[in-house]
């Protein structure tokens, strides 16, 4: 177990829950299951408790037993630090973790020789944020040759801390913007903007500064799977550059579209500049990742228009746990007839009050149908719009009571998970005949793989991944159209036959594409062909630790297919989609 | 958010830009955004997909939004409106620095109306009320550190010597020079070993406004950030307001030390105190803003001086070794409180010169980052 204290003091370590060494489980070898070790790179998610993402991580690290896993991961706020960690399963073999929001001079001053390396990759990379975009320019590679400048700067000399926050920065950054050639809006910036930018820059810079591109770190791990692009990717990017290493980048939202919608308010220059620095890591990390998995086809549209090559790009839907949703998939029992559903978190997103104004047409056609709208609000904004819909359904929807004293009854109804109603999402979309999606904006439409896993037909409005998701397998509305979104609806309830053969449908279809299983093997098999397209660098040992002879063949240590025919090899692929070098490589 | 439904119903087809209005709904948005993909990201946000955007007939939202970016002219641009850098005036802390001095005041009446073991233990206690003040003062207030400097090490205790130095320092080295001492001193400004409560008075009334001045300083930084146009511009017109300030702080000490001396009855020591509270606004003003090496350094350079100037004079007791005193005895026969107002002002000087060339730049004043 490793669990040195860092040589920053940036960065520390939780206490390990990981066995101590003279337990250390041995890998287990077996014919045709090589054994890997991963370094899981996280941002914010796996292995605290609650972290996004932290959920297909977690299945992922369990899923893969016969491999090892050292998790790499960086912290999102003092709250989530104090929440703790997931019990760790035995094939976690180290977590390191660092923090991204807080910054802590380090105090280490660079001598002469190592201020003027720094201004020089520095005063590079401003000038490649800077630079006007222009295809036809020579010098594509600025940008990943001023990171591993700095990387290897930070490796070799200390952190970059105080460096990035010192005047040479800021004045790098000026001289940058004033240059001639360079973009509009950064020969705008004022000096807030510049501070901006530079405070900025500190920041996503931090991964330079960490101590685990060593030997025994990074460096000793097989590939590096970063769980996220932009901050988690970094330190992939720089083991790539350091140790040769291959890595994996899944993104199921894209970080540099996240960038773009973060900082609405901010000067131009100041989005100018960020978005070209987020947008040339991205372009960097998948230009050296091995494979790129997109978790959807949104993103991986972004990432195909970031600059990632098709041949590298694998979509690997999320995996859900199917066990929960088989009971209500398998049973034959036929819901109510006339109960549509709604599950979800309620926030104006998700577009409540056209599905009331649908409800209002649905009603007039099919008059004994009700409606369950069943979630709790997310956030202050979302306590606001629920209130907003209460208060429509009940102007849309009066109650009906039979007589002067008795309790009025009201066809749409308002609950929330765990409530006196349904306890789980299984049992929320077992209790209605049609499961209604009618969300404006959405990514990954998990609710409606649930539907789909309980074998309930679906209504959906066409946003984000719901197409993919759902295939020809439920009934898909423009957004923002009641009076689709109802005819649709009415067409279902009318129809229990149709009902349930697209129940059924999509029940097969979410089995075969969006369980746990699939997602792991997938991962499984981009390991093994990342490992396999990679040459052995490490000696191989036996149980007692002394070195295997001849473990691994002398073709090896040769990259690429060497046990098929690569066919025709005028020119290797990595000679053609790299730019041509024209700056020196800061190796 | 806009509403597609409408927008379908709102453009006929086959309408021979059906573009245009769609650029007159995301006008601000195509306007603000400084490449295609922002606006790209926005209209995504606005729920508007590829499906979407093949009824404007392009293949995805990406081309869309390339046009959208190429239609909307940029030339006129208007100039970014500057938000005021309004840092939000916390009252508290802006009186919390009344506070040493309030207790200072109190501990220098309850020395001079109590004697014998009463007065030891009113002089402790004012030692730790003035201290828990002081502590409070830089914790929160214009003159709280920032959260991401080093932990400030050592300057404590070399500021305690300093302070400690002009409370009995002179006195002590007027005794050593003449033989003494013969006792402890007896907390009073006549006794044979005086001490001199007035510069200690008006260095603690000093600490609000330090706090006001530190405060002016970096609120007349910030506007100048946003009203300047390049990095020299910046440092050339903040090194005025910097002498300016330091100006202002010394103006105040010498007229609450002036008021001091005339309550207390006691020598106008200008000299001295002048040079140390110059010396310990400086250093205040320099880790405030995140330089904390220089501070460091010349505090305790300064404290050594005045210890070495003390041990000398004590050395030269020794068999031999009596000319070592009259370097000292020179100084301190040219005017009484010599010593600590050259160590001092000697100190002061550079650290203004270093806080002329460090203050006015940009970096000095970068929005501070979080710690743990």
């Amino acid at each position: 177990m490793d669990n040195r204290p860092s040589r920053h003091h940036l960065f520390r370590l939780r206490s390990s829950r990981c066995e101590p060494p003279d337990q250390r489980r041995l890998p287990t070898r077996e014919i045709g299951g090589a054994h890997v070790r991963i370094g899981l790179l996280t941002e914010s998610g796996y292995p605290y408790v609650g972290g996004e993402g932290g959920l297909w991580c977690d299945r992922l690290v369990h899923g893969l037993d016969r491999h090892e896993f050292d998790v790499y991961a960086f912290s999102s706020g003092e709250a989530q630090e104090d929440a703790g960690w997931v019990p760790l399963p035995p094939q976690v073999r180290r977590v390191r973790t660092a923090p991204l929001w807080a910054v802590e001079d380090d105090g280490v001053v660079f001598g002469r020789r190592a201020r003027r390396r720094f201004r020089e990759h520095y005063g590079d990379l401003t000038a490649a944020l800077c630079a006007a975009d222009d295809p036809a320019t020579p010098e594509a590679d600025r940008f990943a040759t001023a990171v591993h400048g700095l990387a290897a700067l930070a490796r070799y000399e200390g952190g970059l801390v105080s460096a990035l926050r010192s005047e040479t920065a800021v004045r790098a950054l000026e001289r940058a913007c004033r240059a001639p050639g360079a973009r509009r809006a950064a020969r705008e910036a004022r000096v807030p903007d510049l501070l901006t930018v530079a405070a900025h820059l500190e920041c996503a810079l931090r991964p330079l500064s960490l101590d685990w591109y060593e030997e025994d770190g990074l460096g000793a791990v097989d590939l590096c799977h970063a769980t996220a692009g932009g901050a988690a990717a970094l330190p992939a990017l720089l083991a790539h550059h350091f140790f040769g290493i291959p890595f994996l980048v899944t993104e199921y939202g894209v970080r540099l579209r996240t960038h773009y919608l973060t900082r609405p308010d901010s000067p131009p220059a100041v989005r100018s500049l960020l978005a070209a620095f987020h947008g040339g890591l991205a372009a960097e990390t998948y230009r050296r990742a091995a494979f790129i998995t997109p978790g959807n086809t949104h993103a991986r549209r972004w990432q195909e228009r970031c600059g990632a090559d098709r041949a590298k790009l694998r979509t690997v839907y999320p995996g859900m746990d199917p066990a929960p949703f088989a009971d209500v998939g398998e049973s034959p029992r036929e819901a109510d007839p006339h109960t549509l559903v709604w599950v979800g978190r309620v926030e104006p997103a998700k577009d409540l009050v056209s599905l009331l104004h649908a409800f209002a047409e649905i009603r007039a056609a099919e008059p004994k149908s009700r409606l369950r709208i069943i979630g709790g609000p997310s956030g202050p904004e979302g306590a606001a719009y629920l209130g907003h819909c209460r208060a429509l359904a009940a102007q849309l929807f009066p109650d009906e009571a039979d007589g002067p004293h008795a309790v009025g009854d009201n066809p749409v109804s308002f609950e929330e998970l765990g409530g006196p109603g349904p306890a789980t999402s299984a049992d929320a979309h077992a209790a209605g005949a049609v499961t209604v999606l009618s969300s404006v904006v959405e990514g990954f439409p998990v609710g409606l793989v649930e539907a789909m896993l309980c074998g309930r037909a679906t209504v959906s409005t066409d946003v984000g991944a719901v197409v993919e998701a759902i295939g020809g397998t439920g009934l898909v509305v423009p957004p923002r159209n009641p009076r689709a979104l109802a005819g649709a609806c009415v067409s279902l309830l009318r129809d229990p036959e149709r009902r349930s053969r697209l129940g059924a449908a999509a029940r097969a279809r979410a089995l075969e594409l969006f369980t746990v299983d699939q997602n792991v093997a997938a991962f499984d098999g981009l390991y093994l062909e990342t490992v396999a397209r990679t040459p052995v660098r490490h000696l191989v040992l036996d149980h007692t630790g002394d070195p295997l002879p001849f473990a691994a063949p002398a073709e090896a240590h040769v990259p690429g297919h060497w046990t098929t025919d690569p066919g025709p090899r005028a020119v290797p692929r990595w000679a053609m989609d790299t730019p041509v070098p024209a700056t020196e490589t800061a190796r | 958010m806009s509403d597609l439904g409408e927008l379908n119903r709102g453009t006929v087809p086959g309408a021979a830009d059906p573009v245009r209005a769609l650029l007159h709904r995301h006008h601000d948005l195509c306007r603000r955004a400084v490449d295609p993909l922002e606006i790209a990201a926005g209209l995504e946000a606005h729920g508007i997909t590829d499906r979407t955007a093949a009824r404007f007939r392009h293949r995805d939202v990406f081309s869309l939004a390339e046009e959208l970016y190429a239609r909307v002219p940029r030339d006129d641009d208007p100039p970014h409106p500057v938000p005021p850098g309004a840092a939000p005036r916390d009252r508290a802390a802006l009186l919390l620095p009344l506070l040493p001095g309030a207790v200072c005041a109190a501990s220098v009446a309850a020395l001079r109306h109590t004697d014998g073991e009463t007065r030891l233990y009113a002089a402790a206690g004012g030692i730790l009320a003035l201290t828990l003040a002081l502590r409070a003062v830089l914790r929160r207030g214009p003159l709280s550190t920032p959260a991401h400097a080093p932990r400030p090490a050592a300057t404590a205790s070399w500021t305690c010597w300093l302070i400690g130095y002009a409370l009995l320092g002179d006195g002590l080295l007027h005794l050593a020079i003449t033989g003494g001492p013969d006792g402890p001193p007896d907390g009073t400004g006549g006794g044979h070993w005086p001490l001199a409560t007035a510069p200690a008075l008006a260095l603690a009334l000093a600490c609000a406004p330090a706090a006001w001045t530190t405060q002016l300083f970096t609120g007349r930084a910030r506007r100048r950030l946003g009203s300047s146009r390049g990095l020299e511009d910046f440092t050339a017109s903040v090194r005025p307001v910097l002498l300016g300030t330091v100006a202002l702080f010394l103006l105040a000490l010498t007229a609450l030390l002036a008021t001091a001396s005339a309550l207390l009855d006691e020598p106008f020591a200008l000299p001295g105190t002048l040079a140390l509270g110059a010396l310990l606004f400086l250093a205040r003003l320099l880790t405030v803003h995140g330089f904390t090496h220089a501070p460091k350094v010349i505090l305790m350079i300064t404290a050594g001086a005045q210890a070495t100037a003390l041990a000398t004079v004590f050395a030269a007791r020794l068999p031999g070794c009596a000319d070592l005193s009259a370097p000292v005895e020179t100084l301190t026969a040219w005017h009484p409180a010599a010593v600590p107002a050259l160590t001092c002002g000697a100190a002061a000087l550079t650290l203004l010169v270093h806080a002329s060339r460090r203050l006015p730049r940009a970096s000095a004043h970068l929005p501070p980052g979080r710690a743990r």
